[in-house]
Formats: C-alpha cells, structure tokens, sequence
C-alpha cells in the first residue's frame, strides 16, 4: 500500500504523547508513551453504601447508590476530558476515539465534567455563554465514538479505525470501555476449549498491537472486576487472554477506600460531606521504552468525585526495583 | 466470525469462495485480516478486485464511528425525564427517570420494590399518558392493585380503564423468554405496543434477577453470558428507542453488566412498624 | 441490533454447532431451509426445524394490557380456608394462578391449613368454590390421612347444611369424603433430587389432568436442608424451583401453595425468628403469611403481598380444621408494602 506524506507524518511525528495526561495518576515521568497500553480496572463493589437518602413513603426509604462503585468510569471521563479540553483550558487538545463496547457512554455527565472544566478555565477571560458553548462543540467534536456489540464487530472495527488512524494525526487516543465486555459471551460461544474462548480477543490484541506499532497512538481500556463462580473476584485483568496482557504497561486499579473509615466520617459529617466518597487509584507500569532494565513503578492516589469530576486528594509514590514488594 | 457466502458483496463468486476456502480463509474476519497482495495471488484473482471486497466486507460489518458533538445533539433533542409520581424518589433521581438510561431498583423482600414499579407505570400511564411496558417475572404483578392505585388518582373509570390498556403487560417467568421478548421489542415490538396510546416511554423489568439467579453460579458460562445479554439488549434499547428502563433486581448482581443508576428500597424492621400505611394515595 | 444465536432458548451443544459453522446472529439463519441448515451446522434436522423456529419467533406479541390482565384476573376465583378472617384479609382466600408461602414454626398450623386447602379447593362451583383436584408434594412425611377425612367430612356437613337449590343438591351428591379423597393426588419425595424430579414431571401430570387447582409443597425447605453447607448452589436450585412453581401458578392457573420453616438470625447482638431458605428466596412467593403464636393465641399475618393490606388476624384449629376464633376480635394492625 502506498502512503502520503501526511499519512507519514501522521504515523511517525505528528502524535501527541501522552506522558503528562495527569500527573496524580502516574510515577513520575512514568506516564504512557506513544504506543502504550493502560489498563483501568475496579475492584467490584461490596457491601452497603448510603449515598442520599428519600423516604418513599412512610416506612420506606430509598437511597440512591452511587453511580460508579470503583471510581473507574469518573477516572476514565476524567482522563477523556483532559485529552479534549483546548489547550486554553488545560487540555491536551487531541482527538479521541472512544470504543464503546457496553453501551455505556453516558453523554451527559461527560458534558457536565467538560462544562464545569471550561468554566473554571474561561472564567478568568471575558466571555459569554455563546463562546462556552462553541468550547464546548468543539471538545466534542475531537471525540468519535463507536458502539461494538460482538468481540467480531470489535475486531473488524479496530481494522476500520486503522484508515482514520493513518489520516487523522490529532488522533492520540484510543479508548475501549470496556475490553472485558465480551468476555463472558465468548467463554459461552467457545464451548469447552480455551483456544476458542480466547481467540476472537486474541486476534483483537493482535491487531491493536500493531497498530500500536504503526500509528504510534495510546490506548486506554477498562476492564471489569470478574466474580468467579466460587473463588471471589478474580485479580484485575489477568482473566484475560495473553497476548492482550503482554500489550499492557501501565495498569490503575480504582477502588473504593473502606466503607468502615467512610462510615465514621459520615457520621460526623454533614449529608453534603457524606457524599464525598473517596476512592483509591494505584498504578502498577512496566514501562520497557524508557529504560533498558525492566523497572517498576508504583504511584497511589486518591480522589473524590465532584459534580464537576474526579478532583485528586493526595499522592504518594515510590519508585523502586521490583525487591520492593 | 461472520462466515463468508456466495452474494456477501460484488465479486464474491463460488469459485472464488472455493479458492479463499482453500487458502484458509473462510470467515470476513479471516479475509479482512489477511495480507491482500499475497491472497490475491493465491486465489489467482486481482489485487484491486480482492482490495475492494475487503472494502466492501469491512464497511459492511464495522461499527461506524460518530462525532461526540453529533451524539450530544441528538441527546439533547431527545432525552426526557419522566416523573415517577413520587416527590421524594423524583428529587433522588434528578427529577426522574431519564430517558435513554437504566434504572435499578433494588433491596430485601417486601421493602415496597414491586410497589415503586405499579407507580411508575401507572403515574407514566395515566398523568404522562405515555404507554409502558411491564414485564412481571415473578407473577407478582396484580392489575386488581393497578386499578386500586388508579382509583385513588381519579373516579373516572373511563380514564382508569384508558389509563390500564396504556400498560402493556408481559409474564415471562424464564430467561430465555425474557430475551426472546427483549428482542423482538427492540425490534419493532415498541412501535407496535405504541399504537392506541401514547409511544412507549418506559420499560420496567421486575424482576431480572428472578430469571437469572437459577442460572448463576453453575459451572456454566452460560448464565454470566445471558445475564450480560439481557444488560446488552436492555441497554441498547433504552438508547436506541429513547425509553427509560426501570429494572428491579435482588441484589446489585447486575450492576456492572447494566451500569444504571441504582435505588435501593430499604425497609426497617419489619416486625418495629406498627400501624402506618405504605403509600397507599401513591 | 443483531441477536446472537447463543441467546436463543436451544441445547448448547447445538448453538455450539450454530457458532463453529459460522451462524453467529439469528440474521444468519433467516434466509435458510431446515435442510441447508443441517447441512451447513452438522446438526440434525429435527435441530435444525427448532433452530430455524427458535431464531424467527415473535414474542412481543404475547402480551396483554393491564385491562386485559385485570379481566383475566376477575376470572380466577380463589380457595377459600374456612377462616372467614383469614378470608377477607388475603381478599376472598389463597388467590389460584398465585404463589402463597406459610412460614411458621413447628407446630404453629402449616401443615393443617395445607390440609383444609386441600379439601376446601373440592367445594363445588355452585357452593362458591374453586371445584378443583389437588396435588399435594409430602416432604417431611407429615400428611395425615386422618385429619384430612375429618376436615372432609366437616366440610361436606358445612355445605349440605348450605343446600337450598336442586343444582346444590345435586353437587353435594357427588361432594363425598370419598371424592375428596379420591381428588387428592398424594406425591411423597424424600429429598431434593426426588422433589425437583417431581416437579419437573408434574407439567405432564398436569396437563393430563385439567381439572387441578392447587399445588401444595409441604415443606420446601426440609429436602434442601442437607444442601445446608453448599449455600450457593441451594440458592441456585431454589431460584429454579421458585421460577418453576411461578410458571405452573400462572400458565396452568392453579394457586401454589408451599410451606416454609422458621430460623433464627442474629442481627446486631439480637436474635429474631425469620423465614428460612434466605433473602433470595424470599422473592419468590408472591403472598407470604406468617403462622406464629402471642400466648395462647394464634396469630397468621399476611407480610408480602403486591396487592394486600399487611394484616394480623387470629384463628384456631378444631377438631373439623381451620376456623376463626369465637373470641372478640383483635385490633387489627394494617400495613400496605409489598
């Protein structure tokens, strides 16, 4: 196949790294790199938590639970809106391509985190509602987004993707939330072979891999916690299929900080206070483009969730050999 | 892994099926996947001709992408908010259910679940005057309860009965009819419930864990696939169809398969409460 | 959106077939006959007939309207238990095309009021009853022949005592201890393997037999009591019995009526008597009523039920079965949930 200039360009040059899209997240300078993968997982949600409160009738009352039980989708939007949001605002300015694979995009919170970015960036300039909301436009429109609904249509999507990746150097971007949507539906269509189970996401990993290597862009993808039929949750990620695991570099585990320690802060607190959930991101890389040794890093943070987004608390990192732990 | 067939696209003819077949190709995924030059010259066919089937093929069964700004606009244009004709639970859920989302409800037996799901549908049937689907997995729906909670909103009985025929029912007490039902809804079901009423503005499900618990927990996948099936058509017919969905289960089993907003009903102590009546003017 | 085949209600190891010869989404086979199916799947043509049917059948237009349901509902009489009381709170009896569970302790009246049922199902239609056959699941072995030619003959002498009119009279000669008898199917199971076999047959039995009304599983809980230590796949087979007992209720239109013992939980230092079988099954049955004692006293309250005031109302248990108590009437306390 031939190749443009601009193709070429696009493919070797033009990309934006994506090393500083937050500083919180990752150990220092340890961000992902062209190329690299992040994995986003959450532990699964346990026991009771009393968001709000509303009596539905006398006797009765109904609590609302929180939308997110890891913190995991907020982290996600989170980092979507760094990447959109113009420069101006403390954006990175490039174009995403959000891989929807559990139909779960919920466009209207992910408007309300960029609204509340733009107007606490644009607030200091002059400026009218008519500018906020052409901001606006315009964050959303370095977003595409795609609706998978069979890991087949996933694969033969990624294959499509490549022709916008090659034309589109804006493009820095990819997103799939979730890459475990299909992990369930496959093991059933599998019948009892492994091979089978895992072939059709393999062939996914494959793929992705180069176009990792020939577009030079970074992947985010999140991925279920897994309840196991007997032994409980199954660690994050490792349920999937090797060769999607060899791609990963970079892996944030979201959780939810103990509901006992929150408990007493509750009681103590207003209702508003109640509602400041804290969650807990630990980042795990092994980052092998920067240094020749295999090293490790590890970074913890914790966040809240806001009307206007994930806002980061605290930090505290370490990076080490691997002897470390 | 979509097989390939005679007639799939221009050019995809027997005898060149038989030669893909021959070079291992046998599905779109295989072709689309594979080294075009170096198939075009096993199958002895053009690179230009097999680079356009590939063309075609990939068109035909990719996703396509759109622009977040177009999706927002069309959101905009479309999404409503349905009160659930509780003040409190209103005020919970932003103002009610959304449109084009899942709403979970959950909590213990008999903390008044199955009560929120008459309400709602008789509050989006007969003050919204929008048709709703109810799909009982439990056999606890009691229309007889319907027309009690109608009475009390009217004497009317021509707008009770109006008010009851908006209210298309389902009993489905197995998943694979749950899904069979799903299914045909999503596809072209809704339009047809709607007619001789409003448009169906409301799905309510109680309850999905009745039909999936007998299921989980085997050595089976079977049960998780279903289960994230149901999450999957639920979901994409809230989107595409532009209807909320309330859906009750037991417990938050289902949360991450539906990712909804969750309401839990709880219920103090059963044997503390003593003479009270639990919304019975809804 | 697309349907995939392994959503369709057919053996896996035929939608396995579907999958490996490529036939992923039910748009796959639409275009096909039975015969190229078999060819193309490996699978029979019997299969292939249930595929093909399976992937184009049409259930959105299964359903009916509340109105309709309303209706239908007004159609289904239910049986009443020969406590006038108990009657009035649950709405005219145990409601047929319903499931009813009676939790309680040992002692407190399960079996008895399983057994009056079981007789008070047979009255006959002209007498304002259900006229119906009765299947009764024995589990702990505790069905008594005795008390059920009692409750019978008590019954029978009730309704000739009713007679008026020659169609009474005509009824009550074929209202007999002996047909009642001969109207109660007895099925014993002595474990859970032997109860989900039954119930799994019974749609058979069922279908042979119209005329069944009533269901009684008495108890649910004794044959998984051995499943104790497997909590999860007791959950898993009971969600299944529950689904099972709800699709008979309504599809046959027959009232299930099944028993529940109590067991204690200890909730925050405190220990309280509830139904067993655990949360998820307490899902399961639409009405859930309660048999306990206050003293001398015996107390049934209805505690779940989508279209009942929650209600406490006392009876007794006499020589002829289930009856109200001559006593004054105790203070009522009601409750509406679900």
């Amino acid at each position: 196949m031939t190749e443009s200039g601009a193709q070429l360009f696009a493919r070797l040059e033009g990309r934006r790294c994506l090393k500083d899209i937050e500083p919180h997240l990752f150990p220092e300078d340890g961000g992902p790199d062209h190329g690299e993968v992040v994995e986003l997982c959450g532990t699964e949600g346990t026991g009771e938590f009393t968001a709000l409160e509303a009596p539905v009738c006398l006797n009765c009352t109904a609590h609302l639970e929180p939308v997110c039980v890891s913190g995991k989708t907020e982290l996600l939007y989170h980092l979507l809106c760094r990447c959109v949001l113009p420069e101006a605002a403390g954006g990175l300015e490039v174009d995403v391509v959000f891989v929807d694979t559990d139909y779960s995009l919920d466009m209207l919170r992910l408007v309300s985190i960029l609204d509340s970015r733009l107007s606490t960036a644009l607030s200091t300039s002059s400026s009218s509602a008519g500018s906020e909301e052409a901001a606006l436009r315009s964050c959303l429109s370095r977003l595409l987004v795609v609706h998978c609904s069979s890991s087949s249509q996933l694969l033969l999507t990624l294959h499509f993707l490549e022709t916008s990746l090659s034309s589109r150097p804006s493009l820095a971007l990819l997103l799939i939330d979730s890459i475990s949507a299909f992990y369930w539906l496959d093991r059933c269509e599998g019948g009892a072979s492994v091979a089978k189970q895992e072939e059709k996401l393999s062939k996914c990993a494959e793929l992705l891999g180069r176009l990792l290597r020939d577009y030079r862009v970074t992947v985010f993808a999140t991925c279920h916690a897994i309840r196991r039929s007997s032994s409980g949750p199954a660690p994050s990620g490792s349920y999937l299929c090797r060769p999607w695991q060899r791609l990963v570099t970079h892996r944030l585990l979201c959780s939810r900080q103990d509901p006992a320690e929150n408990m007493a802060a509750a009681a103590r607190g207003s209702r508003e206070q109640r509602r400041r959930q804290v969650f807990i991101v630990r980042c795990t890389s092994s980052s092998s483009s920067s240094s020749s040794c295999s090293m490790k890093g590890f970074r913890s943070s914790s966040f809240c969730v806001t009307d206007g987004g994930v806002e980061f608390i605290g930090t505290s990192s370490s990076q080490d050999n691997e002897q470390s732990q | 892994m979509v097989v390939l067939r005679e007639g799939m696209c221009p050019g995809l003819d027997e005898g060149l099926l038989r030669d893909l077949r021959a070079a291992d190709v046998k599905t779109v995924e295989d072709l689309v996947s594979s080294d075009i030059e170096e198939l075009a010259q096993k199958c002895s066919v053009s690179y230009k001709g097999l680079l356009a089937i590939r063309r075609v093929l990939l068109a035909q069964h990719t996703a396509f992408p759109v622009s977040g700004a177009d999706l927002y606009e069309e959101l905009l244009s479309s999404t409503a908010i349905l009160s659930t004709g509780n003040p409190s639970l209103d005020k919970l859920l932003d103002s009610g259910l959304y449109t084009g989302e899942i709403t979970e409800l959950s909590g213990g037996p008999g903390s008044g679940k199955s009560q929120v799901c008459f309400g709602v549908a008789v509050h989006i049937s007969y003050r919204l005057k929008q048709s709703v689907v109810y799909i009982d997995t439990t056999g606890g729906l009691a229309a007889g309860r319907l027309l009690q909670m109608l009475q009390a909103e009217t004497s009317n009985t021509e707008e009770q009965m109006a008010a009851l025929q908006r209210i298309h029912t389902f009993r489905l007490f197995d998943v694979y009819s749950l899904l069979d039902c799903l299914y045909s809804l999503r596809s072209g079901g809704l339009q047809q419930a709607s007619v001789g009423g409003g448009s169906v503005k409301a799905v309510i499900v109680d309850s999905v864990s009745a039909v999936i618990s007998p299921l989980l927990g085997g050595i089976q996948n079977e049960g998780m696939s279903l289960m994230i099936q149901v999450a999957g058509v639920l979901k994409t017919m809230a989107k595409d169809f532009n209807v909320a969905a309330l859906v009750r289960v037991t417990q938050s089993l289902m949360c991450s398969a539906l990712n909804a907003r969750g309401i839990s009903s709880v219920n103090p102590n059963p044997s503390q409460d003593t003479s009270s009546s639990y919304c019975f003017e809804t | 959106m697309l349907r995939p085949v392994s959503s369709l209600c057919l053996s896996p190891s035929v939608k396995l077939k579907l999958v490996r010869a490529g036939f992923q989404f039910t748009t796959d086979l639409l275009h096909l006959r039975p015969g190229q199916l078999s060819a193309e799947a490996g699978v029979s043509q019997q299969e292939a007939l249930q595929v093909l049917q399976a992937a184009s059948a049409d259930a959105a237009g299964g359903g009916v309207t509340a109105l309709e349901l309303l209706q239908k509902e007004a159609e289904l009489k239910s049986i009443v238990t020969f406590s006038s009381q108990l009657d009035e709170a649950l709405g005219g009896g145990v409601p047929v095309g319903k499931t009813t569970e009676i939790c309680g302790a040992p002692g407190a009246g399960k079996t008895q009021l399983c057994l009056q049922l079981a007789v008070d199902v047979q009255v006959p239609r002209c007498f304002g009853g259900v006229e119906g056959h009765v299947i009764y699941v024995d589990t702990e072995g505790s069905f008594l022949l005795q008390r059920v030619v009692d409750m019978a003959a008590a019954a029978v002498r009730h309704c000739s005592l009713l007679a008026e009119d020659e169609e009474q009279r005509v009824a009550m000669e074929t209202f007999t201890v002996e047909t009642i008898l001969s109207n109660i199917f007895l099925v014993r199971c002595r474990d859970y393997v032997e109860l989900l076999a039954e119930l799994h047959l019974l749609a058979d039995f069922l279908s042979a037999r119209p005329k069944v009304r009533l269901l009684v599983v008495d108890s649910v809980a004794f044959p998984f009591r051995r499943l104790l230590d497997e909590l999860s796949q007791r959950t898993r087979l009971l969600n299944g019995v529950a689904q099972h007992l709800i699709t008979m209720a309504t599809s046959q239109h027959i009232a299930v009526v099944i028993t529940n013992q109590m067991t204690t939980r200890l909730r925050g230092g405190q220990s309280q008597l509830v139904p067993a079988l655990g949360e998820s099954w307490g899902h399961a049955p639409t009405i859930r009523l309660l048999l306990h004692w206050e003293g001398p006293r015996r107390l049934a309250t209805i505690f779940k039920s989508p279209s009942h005031m929650d209600t406490t109302v006392q009876y007794q248990i006499t020589a002829d079965g289930f009856r109200d108590t001559e006593q004054p009437e105790l203070p009522q306390s009601k409750r509406r949930q679900t």
